[in-house]
């Protein structure tokens, strides 16, 4: 069905590109690139969030026989975009690439500054935000990778435990028990942190 | 002095606040072009045909001439007065010596 205002519908273009029209995923990939953005950018460390972004659409386009028309394009690459987040964490902790050190003196530091002080964000926004986001993949990378992803959707961005388990193709009551586990699991870290 | 409870709070929220502000950073337009030739070498979509779906569509339709061949077989068999069983049995009570040589090397 053709919209005359928004262009081609999702499902329109997904049977062109069936019907041997690569050129046409272009058109999906424009739509909905700034949202997989959005979701990589969250979940993945900066150096790897192009790649990984061209991952998804690879992706995407491999499993598109499988789309099933009646549902959300939108929804079904959103599924995508965090499966493949959670693969590329999946092969890091299985590979170790990534540091595990501890904190350096300076995160210490500034922690140690930032909870005394009287004020709860004197510090400046930008280096606010650079310390805090390595201490936040530092604490995140105590857990395993499954626990990362579910507690980042559950707890950082506000998904339901439904909407994270289809999100994941987990079963809802796994989602449960994961998020509650890898929330006591990071508080459990924090304290640790914040005793020494 | 700040409770515990309180720190932990405030550390939660600064690190809340920072995962959300990582959707800011900036990020280059290539990934785009080399997405589309990536895919664009991938050839067409491929159209999801399992090796079940294969099997369904082409090897059952072969069942009735593979059906076809066994029983001819079988008649050839009879016809010729084939039957292995009989046939080693005869040998091992006629040759036994030879049999059991023959099954050492």
């Amino acid at each position: 069905m053709q919209n005359h205002l928004t262009g081609p519908s999702d499902v329109e273009i997904v049977r062109r590109i069936i019907d041997g029209d690569v050129n046409s995923f272009e058109l999906l990939l424009k739509k909905y690139q700034d949202h997989v953005l959005r979701i990589v950018k969250k979940h993945i460390p900066y150096s790897e969030v192009e790649e990984m972004a061209q991952d998804v659409f690879v992706r995407a386009y491999q499993a598109l026989a499988n789309f099933k028309k009646e549902g959300s394009f939108k929804q079904w690459l959103s599924s995508i975009a965090v499966r493949t987040c959670y693969d590329f964490w999946r092969k890091q902790y299985r590979s170790r690439e990534l540091p595990m050190s501890d904190l350096s003196e300076r995160h210490r530091d500034w922690l140690e500054k930032t909870l005394s002080s009287e004020s709860d964000l004197s510090f400046s926004e930008e280096s606010r935000a650079k310390e805090a986001g390595e201490l936040l993949d530092w604490a995140l990378s105590k857990l395993s990778a499954k626990d990362r992803v579910v507690l980042e959707l559950v707890y950082l961005e506000g998904f339901s435990v439904k909407e994270a388990a289809d999100l994941l193709s987990l079963s809802v009551s796994n989602v449960k028990v994961r998020s509650f586990r890898s929330r006591k699991k990071l508080e459990k870290i924090l304290t640790a942190l914040i005793s020494t | 002095m700040k409770s515990l409870g309180h720190k932990l709070g405030v550390l939660k929220k600064i690190l809340c606040q920072a995962y959300h502000e990582k959707e800011n950073i900036n990020v280059g337009d290539q990934w785009q072009l080399n997405a589309m030739r990536r895919i664009r070498n991938l050839g067409p979509v491929q159209s999801g045909l399992s090796f079940f779906m294969l099997f369904e569509q082409f090897v059952w339709r072969l069942t009735p001439a593979t059906c076809l061949l066994i029983i001819v077989g079988a008649i050839i068999f009879l016809k010729l007065g084939f039957f292995p069983d009989y046939d080693v049995l005869t040998l091992f009570i006629n040759d036994t010596e030879e049999l059991s040589l023959a099954q050492l090397f």
